[in-house]
This record gives structure tokens, C-alpha cells and sequence, in this order.
């Protein structure tokens, strides 16, 4: 009998789920873009390198350059809307992926910065940096990447 | 949630120096000494659950109003003295029932990895050392609790009884992604020697002889596709774990022991819930051993599981477990009438319904309980309940944990 309530109750929340998976995101905000280090060689990179980079599995830029990957707190808005909108990865996933890395010796954390003010300044002055932006921020301190 | 602070030493000349000599032969550009101690991260955790069991013992005198005795506490370091290197390290103190001398500090794992190509297209790269086997989804971090969706992992596919056996080899690993237009494939395969320690002998039966298990050259290996971003997670994990035992004169005399588990894993994941599948097949082989007849098992194990995200910081989860020893006798029936009435059937299985709440109040701070309702004690400790006629068939159990991390 437990079994069985168990079993429904986990029905109905995937029914849930899935009905609400079906409403379309609401309300696009300013654009988020990729952001390097002036010194970095590399102005292009696809989606799942740079997918890579963030999950801290691909430690350099295509040319050999050494990667320092900066990113905004999970609950951040604009860090929510990079991960969901730009690497199509959630959150969570991220986090999760970054954890088993630091924890089994794959690989390291990303630096975490507080706003975006401190990720520009931090991407402009860390040789091999990686970032992301929204447009307001952007100034000549960093490059611009571009996302195929 | 942020991620764990990393502490920056940056006048630590003499590691530095070290670093730098280490990489001397590499080609490429070489990290200034201040921009390799830059790289230098440490991170740490430390967990303390609180068992309770209406009967039978997990991790401690669960029974007799609770058992503290499940605390695990581990610390890391990790560098890049290169831009193509890493390299990592992590102590562990673990314990889980059993007395003090348990919690000593062991090396987790301990590696240089080099990542030797890394295009828009693929990367590739070896680990040597001490290195966590990638097998299932979750053993390579099994004791770190905010890689856990519950305060225990599926026991039935990550128990405790050989878990040294599965932990971690030393040797090296070898690694590839590749990029495709769908998803990514990740490619591994290691080899070396497993680490092997009291409790295979105590799986086996060994431990009443003075013998001991010695590893021989064993082999992991784990393909693993991840569709649009992770969304779909799919793994095929195989590993041949070998050993000899070298037997006193006489008893039980010099034998042979294979393992060779197979895991299939999957995995959807949505922003606010996943789904997650495990099915695990374990041959277990005893060769040679004059004490007894060779033997041949085919351990099944396998679990569904739900969680779900919610108000931010909260998650809670919903899995059937189960685990049985011998494909060929489910019930336990035939094994128990073997051994005379004396070990009841109901030690070759164990069905778990698991229901589970996690809260992270602070990216640092996680506390966990959940409740498990056991039919079966197929995975029970065997160290905290010796005698297996003494066990209950049916039994409870409710944990509570507090984890910390930097």
C-alpha cells in the first residue's frame, strides 16, 4: 500500500512537470555576452568548448592559452540566465559538475566574483580569463568572444 | 550558491620552485611563479550524520537509541604549475561503524593529469597516481555528501561491505571527449591495482584465516554520452577487479578472486527535478581455494530514482533500491537450506524505499535527513551485526546529517 501511494505520488509530480516544462520562458532581458582577457587569441569558440570550459573540463583556449574561468554566484540572475540561455546547462548541473572535479581531482573550481563590476575587472586584469557580461557592462577592458 | 572559496598562498617559493621543475620538460609557455601559486585551490568538507534503525545496526549501535559513528571528513589541494597539468591530492578520514582506528587518515587520491590535447573538437589527457574509478555516477565522490542526492548512495549498487575494492586504483587513466553534433562522449579507461583492504576479506569469508588478499592488475573503464547539455546522461561503466590470496600452509590454501561488475546508468534532468536509473550486474568468482569449492555469483542491483528542487535551496527525493546477491536464487531460499537453517534467506536481498530532504541554507551549509524502509538486509554491515541469525528481516531507519564545506 506505501509502495503504491509512493509510486502515484511520483506520477503526479512528473505529470506536473512536465505540463509546466511547456509554459515558454517569459520576459528577455539585455543580452548576455562572452567576455576574455584582451590577451587572449582566441576571438571564436562553439557552444560545447565552451560548455567544456565553464564545467572546468577543458583547461585551455583552442590556441594552448591557460583558462581562468570567472563566474557570478548560482543564485545570481545573470549567471541562472548564461548557464540556461548561452551553455543550455542548468544550474544545478553546473555546480554539481564543478563539485565532483574538485572533489575526485579532475579538475578545479571557477573563481566566483560577487557582480558584474568585479567580473569585468577581474577578466581585464587575469591573463587567459573567461566571463560573461551583460551589454551595460561592457567597456574596452575586455574582448568580446563570439559564440557559434 | 557560490562555490567553495579557494585560499591563495602566494608566497610559497619553495613549492613553487618544485612546481616549476616538475614541468621543466614540458613545451610551452611556463606560469610565472605568482601566476602558478594563483592556480593553487584547497577545499575541504566534513560531515557528521546521526543513524537510527528500529532494528538491526547500520554504522554503529544504530538500535540502542542511535549511532554517531558515521563522520566524514576529507581535504584537498590541487595546482596547475602548467597550463596542460594538474595536479591533485585528497586525504580522507572516514568512518562508518567499526571503532576509532577506522577514521585514520588515508590518501583519497593523489595524481598528475595531463591534458595533453584540448581543441574546439576534443580533448585527451592522462592521470597517473592514486585516481577515483569513474564508475556509476556517483563513486568517484561517494564520500563527499554535497555530491550525494541523499545522505546514502543507492546502497545497493555503492554498498559498503567491498568498498575498498571499487574506491580507487593506483596506476593511470586515460581520458577523451569528443564533441558531437548531438551531445558529448566521454571516454575512460584505467588500469593498475585496486586498493584492497580488511573488508573484501570480510565479504568473503576470508577474514578467518590469517591470509591476505593481494590486488593484481585490475581495469576500468566508462563511456559516457551526455545529450544536449546534459539533459539525457547515458553510461556504460565495466571494471575486472583481480586478486590473489595468499594463504597460510594448509587453510583455505592459495586461491584466485575476479570481480566484474557492469553498470548501466541514465539520467534526465529538468531545472527543477531529475530523473536517475541505475542497473548494475556483479559476477563475483572464487578459484582455487582448497578450503572450498569454486564458486561463481551473479550479484543484481539496481534503482529509480526522483528528486525534485524547490523554494531555491531545498530538495527532496523518492527511490526504490533493490540489491540481490545470487541472480539464481532471489530469495535467499536455496543459500539458506544450504547452510542448514543457520543464515536466513533474507540476507541475499534487500528492497529499500527511500524518502529524502536536503536543505542548503548557505552554499556551505547542508542538512539532510531521510527515511528508508528495508525489506531485506542484503547490504547491512556485516561488522555491525556478526551474527546474521540475530538480523530482522523487516527494518527502519531514519538519518539525520549536518555537512560542512569550504
Amino acid at each position: 500500500m506505501l509502495r503504491l501511494s509512493l509510486l502515484a505520488l511520483t506520477a503526479l509530480m512528473l505529470l506536473t512537470d512536465l505540463v509546466l516544462a511547456e509554459i515558454p520562458e517569459v520576459a528577455r532581458e539585455e543580452q548576455i555576452l562572452l567576455v576574455a582577457n584582451p590577451n587572449v587569441d582566441t576571438h571564436q569558440l562553439n557552444r560545447d568548448t565552451t560548455r567544456a570550459i565553464f564545467a572546468m573540463r577543458q583547461r585551455t583556449w583552442p590556441s594552448g592559452q591557460a583558462v581562468r574561468v570567472f563566474v557570478l554566484g548560482n543564485n545570481h540572475p545573470v549567471h541562472a540566465r548564461f548557464a540556461k540561455e548561452q551553455l543550455s546547462v542548468y544550474p544545478h548541473q553546473l555546480q554539481l559538475a564543478w563539485d565532483r572535479m574538485v572533489f575526485s581531482g579532475t579538475g578545479q573550481a571557477p573563481d566566483r566574483v560577487r557582480n558584474q563590476a568585479e567580473m569585468r575587472e577581474r577578466v581585464a586584469n587575469t591573463p587567459g580569463a573567461i566571463g560573461y557580461l551583460e551589454r551595460e557592462y561592457l567597456d574596452d577592458s575586455v574582448q568580446v568572444i563570439s559564440m557559434e | 550558491m557560490t562555490v567553495s572559496k579557494s585560499f591563495r598562498w602566494s608566497d610559497f617559493r619553495s613549492l613553487s620552485a618544485m612546481a616549476a621543475l616538475l614541468v621543466l620538460g614540458l613545451p610551452g609557455q611556463v606560469h610565472s611563479a605568482e601566476g602558478v601559486m594563483g592556480t593553487l585551490q584547497m577545499h575541504g568538507f566534513l560531515s557528521q550524520a546521526l543513524v537510527i534503525t528500529d532494528d538491526n545496526n547500520f554504522f554503529g549501535p544504530s538500535e540502542d537509541g542511535g549511532s554517531f559513528k558515521f563522520t566524514e571528513i576529507g581535504a584537498n589541494v590541487s595546482l596547475r604549475p602548467h597550463q596542460d597539468v594538474l595536479l591533485a591530492a585528497q586525504v580522507l578520514s572516514r568512518r562508518a561503524g567499526g571503532d576509532g582506528e577506522d577514521a585514520t587518515l588515508k590518501l583519497d587520491y593523489g595524481l598528475i593529469d595531463y591534458q595533453m590535447l584540448s581543441t574546439q573538437q576534443r580533448t585527451f589527457g592522462i592521470q597517473v597516481g592514486r585516481i577515483k574509478n569513474p564508475f556509476g555516477f556517483y563513486n568517484q565522490t561517494r564520500d563527499v555528501a554535497f555530491t550525494r542526492p541523499s545522505i546514502l548512495l543507492p546502497q545497493s549498487i555503492y554498498f559498503d561491505r567491498t568498498r575498498s575494492l571499487g574506491l580507487a586504483g593506483d596506476g593511470l587513466n586515460l581520458y577523451h571527449e569528443e564533441r558531437l553534433k548531438t551531445g558529448v562522449l566521454r571516454l575512460q579507461a584505467g588500469f593498475g591495482k585496486a586498493r584492497i583492504e580488511d573488508d573484501a576479506d570480510r565479504a568473503l569469508g576470508l577474514d578467518r584465516f590469517p591470509g591476505s588478499l593481494e590486488p593484481n592488475t585490475s581495469a576500468i573503464t566508462q563511456a559516457r554520452y551526455e545529450h544536449d547539455g546534459g539533459r539525457i546522461i547515458m553510461a556504460l561503466s565495466t571494471a575486472s577487479v583481480n586478486a590473489e590470496y595468499d594463504s597460510p600452509p594448509g587453510m583455505p590454501g592459495d586461491g584466485t578472486f575476479h570481480f566484474k561488475p557492469w553498470v548501466v546508468s541514465f539520467q534526465y534532468n529538468q531545472e527543477f527535478w531529475s530523473l536517475t536509473a541505475e542497473y548494475a550486474i556483479r559476477k563475483l568468482e572464487l578459484e582455487g581455494f582448497n578450503a572450498f569449492a569454486d564458486s561463481e555469483r551473479n550479484g543484481e542491483s539496481w534503482y529509480v530514482q526522483y528528486t525534485r528542487r524547490f523554494l531555491d535551496d531545498w530538495q527532496g527525493l523518492v527511490r526504490y533500491d533493490s540489491l540481490v546477491n545470487d541472480r539464481s536464487d532471489r530469495s535467499g531460499k536455496e543459500f539458506e537450506a544450504s547452510t542448514g537453517g543457520a543464515i536466513p534467506a533474507h540476507t541475499q536481498f534487500a528492497d529499500d524505499i527511500t524518502l529524502g530532504l536536503q536543505w542548503t541554507p548557505h552554499p556551505r551549509v547542508m542538512l539532510a535527513s531521510e527515511y528508508h524502509h528495508v525489506d531485506g538486509t542484503g547490504w547491512l554491515p556485516i561488522q555491525d551485526n556478526p551474527d546474521p541469525a540475530k538480523t530482522e528481516r523487516y527494518w527502519n531507519m531514519l538519518l539525520f546529517q549536518l555537512s560542512l564545506r569550504f
